[in-house]
């Protein structure tokens, strides 16, 4: 039924054998004379822009076969194998994966473009693009593993690089404290999918880990463990997917160079949680309790990240909140077995959110790493090129039709009102509005009215041609990557939702078109509603306001990380200093003290038996072989 | 014919043997051209090794010569693992030479016939021959030790070894005569078809045959009690014959030891519970000893012996029915690989005259020479069984081979034992990471061995990726 494909391994080998080399290159030359950008700029985008090639031929051939035969996969090689357990390093492309593939690499490879003009001049240029390919290598990884072990590699694998990158300018400590902070949260994640994965095994993996296997198996899962296994996987989804609880590491991770930003958000890390609840479809299908619970965490998450969004005033921070906004949309989508419907949304999420933040990446270099939108403002003429796409992305992003975010998010709104859950649908309406109303906010001060900071203003230059090439490109994507799933009420054929239907388990609901016209009316009177209440506020020239009351409240995002840090962090702590100063020296420390010094006095005991005469060493044979044919003797029987 | 190819990695050892000897002759050939083309004989049988086509997996005893010689999967990657051995011990000679003194031009000689020896055993199926081989290779390696006549120290040490080693091989003839008695054969084949009819423990001329023969290979293995002239061999000689012994002789000997066990059920049976005390105590002697020790290469030693002890651990385990000896050869690779790895580091860190090394010698390597030291401390994890090492994959097989095959306590003893060793590893490491240094070193011309310890270091965890079926 699968067809073997060895080209298959390359797509994640090429940027992680680019990791390598530039890596290795860097450790050679860093300490001495260092190779040029440009090298290490064409090292750098090779390996993404072949593995995007490779991509596309991966579409092609799956194109080519048969609907219900898309599979293609390779072996490398056999990881381990211990008892019923059986790894391969596997890769699987299917209809699911190979979407994934086309836009990670692409986007990737935009961002890998763009990155040497934003990193031009950095003393660590070389090290960035390692970092930077590794990433891409681990998330093809993720993307293409062919079952949860392997998928878990690259898991880990974006896990480090986003520390790494997080913390890459690591002279400032508020850096260093972002990028562990992103770490230790996807680590309490990563538990999640463990855990998960281990009672995933528990129940149906005796005959097979790989996700085919389990798909096959999946009716086999008692209730359950069903459910503990879909709690369980998502949450890891929930870390490295930025969702309540654990959505606190994405606003910080903002502390990294902004290509970086673009790469977590758009086309690697963040899209992982969706991408790994929409892989196990057959399960989640199976407890639609389970996928109640991703809904309304989806849901709320997408509702408080987009209250916080409103009161921001760095513009990386109000793209993260609308980042973590739209990602609790993508799970309220799958949660609500709408599976092709998140996909789509990450789909052109990863479009409109890398141009939105290589704009804004594009704004901060041109005011010399200015971030405040207060002290921007009338860029637009400066800016021109910077903000037509950035336009588009917000209009994407805030659900115009018929730009691509509209398409997708209307498509999971209409999916939650559906299949029952009206709850959703209204709150994800309400967010709509929202979310138009703060990224016209940002748009407006940043680009309309009058300058705020002249200074900064009349340095202010456009940036160069490889910064905005990439933003261009993915412009035209944001106006027309929802062309490819038009629903058939605009005449469309859904192509994608065809297309992802052989790796999903979803059931489309069908109802009146009557709902569809609501469900799309709604969104529009929410977006229109949204953007005019910001076009009254911040087209006319208003300074940073000053919050009280609620509004103070939420501009501190409710505490959470203070929250945090009062109920988990500084509990920990304490209890760490306690056993550091009492149990560990007096409880655990003396006894293995104690036994060390013990063995150490046997040791120079024994020291004397080595006496260093050969007669002693010949008694001691005569010894041994006198007790053993004693021994043996005894155990004779004739 | 056939018989011919399938020995033909013995032939081109003993063949580059008798090259080098006769190119030590002219006058033209010296220290350097000698050591290039020992290396390369080494590395030209090694490829020898690995493309002689070498029979089924298991070792049956489908025999050539008659029954005197067998080969199979297991003899094959046992040789692949001494000329290994052999080859990187010949590099860390090249290096060790260039600032000692006492090199010998018949060195490579003696190492490529020793090497041979060691072949030959693994392939004997027939107590002369193995008696024959035993002999070659303990003589060559006796020659080795005591090449440079003016040492006292070295001459003191072979004294030793040629007199116990003298004394363990009057055993092994003993046993053949007796074993020749109760089976009227001295071929594997014959003696395992006299068992399986009469049984062991009712044959007390066989029984006590092959006690002698175990014996003689137990003090070849180096195990309690039979294993006190280790450490004062091991001292005595120079740095890279002491790696070569401690790697390429051990396989040779435990690559016996598992033939001649397996050649019946019954056999092996008999022995399971005096191995089984023999391996806990060679275990723990050994730690014990290298506790005690200052000097790295008496720690080394003495740790050797404890790495018996493992091995012994998985002879116990063999299930002769299906014996395929994989991992003992997981552990052998490994074990060979740091050890090697520290001796060929030793070489060239010793300086002039072997003079640094106590552990005191190594503080503060780390400063002035990082990625040695860094080498050297993954050598040592491996040895202490750290993950993701190779030493910790081999442990892991044993020990969970020691599980399957019931033996429990011993598993949970391997495990202990493992714990202890830690005790000495890790302080050469935090001598070489965490004390200042004292005296500066001066190291020569580095050449060879650097690269080959640096090569050893990736091969430490390129082996643990090697899957083996317990």
């Amino acid at each position: 039924m699968t067809h073997t494909v060895t080209y298959l391994g390359f797509i994640p080998l090429l940027p992680l054998a680019g990791a390598l080399l530039i890596g290795l290159i860097y450790v050679v030359t860093c300490q001495g004379k260092q190779i040029s950008e440009r090298l290490y700029g064409i090292l750098g985008c090779v390996g993404p822009v072949l593995s995007f090639f490779m991509a596309v031929k991966v579409f092609f051939a799956l194109l080519s076969l048969p609907a219900e035969q898309r599979f293609l996969s390779h072996k490398a090689f056999t990881w381990f194998a211990v008892g019923d357990l059986d790894v391969s390093m596997g890769f699987l492309a299917d209809p699911l994966s190979s979407l994934m593939l086309l836009f990670v690499t692409f986007v990737g490879s935009l961002i890998h473009i763009y990155s040497i003009g934003y990193m031009a001049g950095d003393q660590k240029f070389g090290k960035f693009f390692a970092y930077l390919n590794l990433f891409l290598g681990s998330m093809l990884i993720l993307v293409l593993g062919d079952g949860p072990v392997v998928m878990f590699v690259g898991w880990e694998g974006v896990g480090l690089c986003s520390y790494l990158l997080i913390s890459f300018w690591s002279e400032d400590t508020d850096n260093v404290v972002a990028g562990n902070k992103a770490f230790i949260v996807n680590r309490i994640g990563d538990l999640g999918f463990v855990l998960g994965m281990a009672f995933l095994f528990w129940g149906i993996g005796a005959d097979g880990f790989d996700y085919l296997s389990l798909k096959a198996n999946a009716h086999n899962l008692t209730a359950p463990v069903g459910v503990l296994v879909c709690l369980l996987l998502f949450v890891g989804a929930t870390g490295k997917s930025a969702q309540i609880p654990l959505y606190v590491w994405l606003p910080d991770a903002m502390a990294g160079p902004t290509p970086v930003s673009a790469l977590i958000h758009a086309a690697t890390m963040v899209t992982a949680g969706v991408y790994m609840v929409a892989r196990f479809s057959f399960i989640y299908a199976h407890v639609p309790a389970a996928g109640e619970v991703v809904a309304w965490i989806g849901i709320l998450t997408a509702l408080l990240a987009a209250i916080f969004g409103m009161f921001q005033s760095d513009i990386k921070k109000i793209l993260a909140y609308s980042t973590v906004s739209q990602l609790g949309y993508m799970f309220a989508g799958v949660g609500v077995a709408a599976y092709s419907a998140g996909i789509f949304h990450v789909f052109t999420h990863a479009f409109f959110k890398a141009l939105l933040f290589l704009g804004a990446g594009s704004v901060i270099i041109a005011l010399h790493h200015q971030q405040d939108i207060w002290k921007m403002g009338g860029l637009r003429s400066k800016l021109p090129v910077t903000y037509w796409t950035m336009l588009i992305g917000g209009l994407a992003l805030a659900g115009c039709p018929p730009f691509a975010g509209f398409i997708s998010k209307d498509e999971i709104l209409y999916s939650a009102l559906a299949n029952g859950h009206v709850g959703i649908w209204l709150i994800g309406v309400l967010v709509a509005g929202i979310t138009a109303y703060y990224t016209f906010r940002m748009i407006f001060v940043v680009f309309h009215g009058s300058p705020r900071d002249q200074e900064a203003y009349d340095h202010a230059h456009e940036s160069p041609r490889v910064m905005l090439i990439p933003l261009l490109i993915l412009a035209a994507g944001s106006m027309f990557a929802g062309y490819a799933n038009i629903p058939a009420i605009f005449g469309g054929h859904q192509r994608v939702s065809h297309w992802l239907a052989p790796s999903l388990v979803e059931h489309h609901p069908h109802s009146g078109v009557g709902l569809e016209i609501l469900a799309i009316a709604a969104s529009i009177l929410a977006f229109v509603i949204g953007i005019s209440i910001a076009y009254r506020k911040f087209t006319v020239q208003v300074d940073e306001p000053d919050y009280s009351g609620i509004k103070k409240f939420a501009y501190h995002k409710f505490y959470v990380d203070e929250l945090y840090h009062k109920v988990i962090v500084a509990p920990y702590q304490f209890v760490g200093k306690a056993i550091s100063r009492v149990i560990e020296p007096y409880v655990t420390d003396a006894p293995v003290q104690a036994s060390g010094w013990l063995y150490r006095m046997c040791g120079l005991a024994f020291k004397v038996v080595q006496v260093g005469y050969v007669r002693i060493y010949a008694v001691y044979m005569v010894i041994g072989v006198s007790i053993l044919s004693l021994l043996l003797s005894r155990s004779l029987n004739f | 014919m056939q018989d011919i190819m399938a020995i033909l990695p013995l032939v081109a050892t003993i063949t580059g043997a008798i090259l080098v000897m006769l190119a030590a002759a002219f006058e033209s050939f010296r220290k350097e051209g000698i050591s290039i083309l020992g290396i390369g004989l080494f590395a030209f049988a090694f490829f020898v090794q690995l493309t002689v086509e070498n029979g089924p997996p298991i070792a049956p005893y489908e025999t050539m010569f008659n029954g005197m010689l067998v080969t199979s999967t297991f003899t094959k990657v046992a040789g692949l693992i001494i000329l290994g051995c052999g080859f990187f011990s010949a590099l860390a000679s090249q290096t060790y030479f260039n600032q000692n003194e006492g090199f010998v031009l018949e060195h490579y000689c003696m190492m490529l016939f020793a090497a041979s020896g060691m072949l030959l055993l693994t392939m004997a199926a027939e107590l002369i021959t193995l008696f024959i081989a035993l002999e070659i290779m303990s003589l060559a390696i006796y020659t080795l030790i005591a090449a440079d006549r003016r040492s006292v120290l070295r001459s003191e040490a072979v004294l030793k070894y040629l007199m116990l080693g003298a004394f363990a091989g009057a055993f092994f003839v003993m046993g053949s005569v007796f074993i020749y008695a109760g089976a009227q054969s001295t071929k594997f084949a014959d003696i395992g078809r006299v068992i399986g009819e009469s049984g062991f423990l009712t044959n007390p001329a066989l029984v006590g045959g092959s006690l002698l023969i175990v014996v003689a290979l137990l003090f070849k293995a180096a195990a309690f009690p039979f294993h006190a002239w280790v450490v004062d061999v091991y001292d005595g000689a120079p740095v890279p014959v002491t790696g070569f012994m401690a790697t390429a002789v051990k396989t040779a000997v435990f690559a016996v030891f598992a033939n001649f066990l397996v050649i019946n059920g019954q056999l092996q049976e008999g022995w399971v519970s005096y191995l089984f005390y023999i391996s806990v105590l060679t275990m723990f002697v050994g730690n014990l000893i290298a506790i005690g020790q200052n000097s790295l290469k008496r720690m080394l030693a003495a740790s050797g012996i404890v790495h018996s002890g493992y091995l012994i651990i998985a002879l116990v385990a063999i299930n002769s029915e299906q014996f395929t000896g994989s991992t003992i050869l997981f552990y052998l690779a490994a074990y060979a690989v740091s050890t090697l790895g520290i001796f060929a580091a030793l070489s060239y860190l010793g300086g002039e005259g072997e003079k640094r090394h106590s552990f005191d010698d190594f503080n503060g390597l780390a400063k002035v020479r990082p990625y040695s030291a860094a080498c050297i401390a993954i050598f040592l994890l491996s040895m202490a069984g750290i993950p993701p090492t190779a030493g910790f994959m081999g442990k892991f097989y044993i020990i969970a081979g020691a599980f399957k095959g019931g033996y429990i306590t011993l598993g949970a003893l391997g495990i202990v034992s493992s714990i202890l060793s830690m005790w000495y590893y890790l302080r050469l490491i935090i001598a070489m990471y965490f004390r200042e240094p004292e005296e500066d070193f001066e190291v020569g011309e580095l050449t060879l061995a650097p690269l080959g310890t640096f090569v050893l270091a990736l091969a430490v965890f390129a082996i643990s990726f090697i899957p083996v079926a317990i």
